[in-house]
């Protein structure tokens, strides 16, 4: 039965993109509606693994379990003011989340500048032939996008001044011409892979996201 | 207030007569189904807009309305559109089954000031607005379409690629055996980690993205999760699976205790380790570079859909020493993962490394038929390079070769 629910609603979805009739239109909504509601049934299974996992945490006084009481208190505190007082701009649950959670994250992705730059060091080290042309496309780059820095480097001398007008257009080069030929290559293999993947799923031939053996149910060597 | 109503009264009856005396109507007015419609909800309205207006004493038109209604049905308001308008489109309509709609034109009156604030301040409920409509038009239908032309092209590509797949898939189907795959270090590096988790006693970590369960490379990340825990229950091989999803984690528990049993391990399985943490980006990624940095996993997976957190989920790793296998299909993530892990599955070994861990006949032989599929599409791309240079000189061969570059780019 699975099998044949995954056959009928792929081949509906593919047949649905190209029928803009208001039956399509209204079946296609209707499922993205009902997957909500699954999605919503899950959401509940979701928190009952959240408050279980941080619950075992504190029970067994595994290692930083004070964090998993500021997850369980949170996670209650948003609800009661969420559910109580509602959850329009201007209420309690709003200002926790402008002034608590939008910061919270906007410092975990502060950290990426800093990972960027220990990774750039660990990438630019000139130790093989594709370091080296990645550490010299990565200056051209750099210094395209701030040409500046070169009059500071070398000060507004005639080579200053070419570099200057040079990088620019080599750094947009370098973007427009190899790096979009590469990720072109990249988007065909992934286009086509998403195109296999759906077959074999739709078709039966790959089951084993089903919790069955199927097609790449088989232990491989 | 009773001087106000006097004056509203006036007004009202001055507005009637004055555009009873006179009524000027649109003329010819004309229904249509919109062509550009594809649902069947807008009807294209033509008219003919009066020529001149009548002077009414105290009243100022502000425009023509659309008025429409079912075949005997309450007339509705439509759009409300200048004076000089001659047309208008009518949207919004009532769509499948499409019921049939009479259509008319309205010159609509308003007071003018100051008598409109005398109206106003009288509060009556008298209509502060006057209209004289057309005629009706017969009963005019809109209709939807079943095929969108302008994707032919998308529709036929898909039909050539899928039949190319599907036809090979069926063709060397009994001789996958024999079809090479070209070694893929990343999948091959899946054992060793597994081993290396292993012995040093330590448990692996899967982190399959922040994608949804219909994102395809969130399937993708799931089917190599089925493969992986399969070898991680023969080597009784902690795994952990943190979720952003409930409804990834609820698939990903049934495959983790699917591989168990099949592993013939049903008891080693633990429900408790694939858990869900938050559906927020940057709380996800907080809370698993906790994981990593309490658990100090011996190996670190990362499959599926990944953004601005595939970095920082990578480095923390890289600190914590554990060997790093990557994949994702988001190119944009993919130079953060070759420099941060120890192997990479590039965009489409993502979707290979089922077949690629299987080596089950049928998902081998659709390999082949992705690299058949691909061969066809490089020849197109060469055949598209020479057409658009050839496009440029003029001539009969550039108008035949603008036109095969033009309904790919259509």
């Amino acid at each position: 039965m699975p099998l044949v629910i995954t056959f009928l609603a792929g081949l509906f979805m593919a047949v649905q993109f190209f029928v803009p009739h208001e039956i399509g239109v209204t079946v296609y909504r209707g499922m993205l509606d009902w997957a909500m509601i699954v999605a919503s049934f899950a959401l509940v299974l979701g928190i009952s693994s959240l408050l279980r996992t941080h619950w075992e945490k504190i029970r067994r006084r595994r290692r930083d379990w004070p964090y998993s009481i500021v997850a369980i208190v949170s996670f209650f505190l948003m609800c009661i003011v969420g559910i109580g007082y509602g959850h329009q701009p201007g209420t309690v649950f709003y200002w926790i989340f402008d002034y608590i959670q939008v910061p919270l994250d906007a410092t975990m992705f502060s950290l990426l500048a800093f990972f960027i730059a220990s990774a750039a060091v660990r990438t630019f080290r000139a130790r093989s032939v594709e370091a080296t042309l990645l550490l010299v496309a990565a200056i051209f780059v750099m210094l395209g996008r701030v040409p500046s820095a070169l009059l500071v480097m070398l000060g507004d001398t005639g080579v200053g001044q070419w570099l200057y007008d040079f990088m620019p257009d080599a750094s947009e080069w370098v973007m427009n011409v190899p790096t979009v030929a590469g990720k072109r290559g990249i988007i065909f293999g992934v286009s086509l892979g998403v195109i296999a993947t759906a077959l074999r799923i739709i078709l039966g031939i790959e089951r084993s996201h089903l919790g069955g053996g199927g097609g790449g149910g088989a232990v491989g060597p | 207030m009773n001087h106000h109503r006097v004056v509203a009264s006036a007004l009202a009856l001055l507005l009637a007569a004055g555009l009873c005396a006179q009524p000027v109507a649109p003329s010819d007015v004309q229904a249509s189904d919109n062509p550009d419609d594809e649902r069947g909800t807008v009807l294209d309205v033509s008219w003919t807009p009066p020529r001149e207006l009548p002077d009414v004493p105290g009243m100022v038109p502000i425009g023509q309305q659309v008025l429409y209604r079912k075949v005997g049905g309450e007339i509705q308001a439509g759009p409300l559109v200048p004076l000089d308008a001659s047309s208008a489109s009518l949207p919004g309509l009532k769509p499948w089954p499409w019921p049939a709609w009479e259509v008319a034109v309205a010159i609509v009156w308003e007071p003018a000031e100051p008598l409109r604030a005398a109206l106003d301040a009288s509060r009556w409920t008298l209509p502060a607005r006057g209209a004289v409509r057309s005629q009706f038009t017969a009963p005019v239908r809109p209709v939807g379409r079943w095929y969108d032309p302008t994707l032919t092209n998308i529709l036929i590509s898909a039909l050539l690629i899928c039949a190319i797949v599907l036809g090979t898939l069926y063709a060397v189907r009994g001789r996958a055996e024999e079809i090479y795959i070209r070694p893929i270090a990343g999948l091959e590096a899946v054992n060793d980690a597994i081993g290396r988790a292993t012995e040093m006693g330590r448990p692996m970590l899967y982190v399959s993205g922040l994608g949804g369960v219909s994102n395809i490379a969130t399937i993708a990340a799931m089917l190599i999760l089925g493969h992986l825990a399969r070898r991680a229950a023969a080597y009784e091989t902690e795994i952990i699976v943190p979720c952003n999803d409930p409804l990834v984690m609820a698939t990903e528990r049934e495959i983790v205790r699917q591989a168990y049993t099949e592993a013939g391990k049903p008891d080693a399985y633990r429900p408790e380790n694939i858990f869900f943490l938050t559906d927020s980006q940057f709380g996800y990624v907080a809370a698993v570079d906790g994981i990593m940095l309490r658990e100090k996993p011996g190996a670190n997976l990362y499959m599926g859909y990944f953004a601005a957190e595939a970095l920082i989920l990578a480095e923390t790793g890289n600190e914590t020493g554990a060997i790093q296998i990557a994949g994702t299909d988001a190119d944009t993530q993919l130079p953060f993962f070759i420099t941060a892990c120890d192997y990479t599955l590039m965009g489409e070994e993502l979707y290979a490394a089922s077949a690629y861990l299987s080596r089950h006949p049928l998902l081998v032989a659709q390999l082949r038929g992705q690299d058949m599929a691909k061969t066809i599409i490089v020849a197109i791309l060469i055949l598209g390079v020479i057409a658009a240079t050839a496009a440029l000189f003029g001539g009969t061969v550039a108008e035949y070769a603008q036109r095969f570059v033009g309904w790919f780019a259509a």
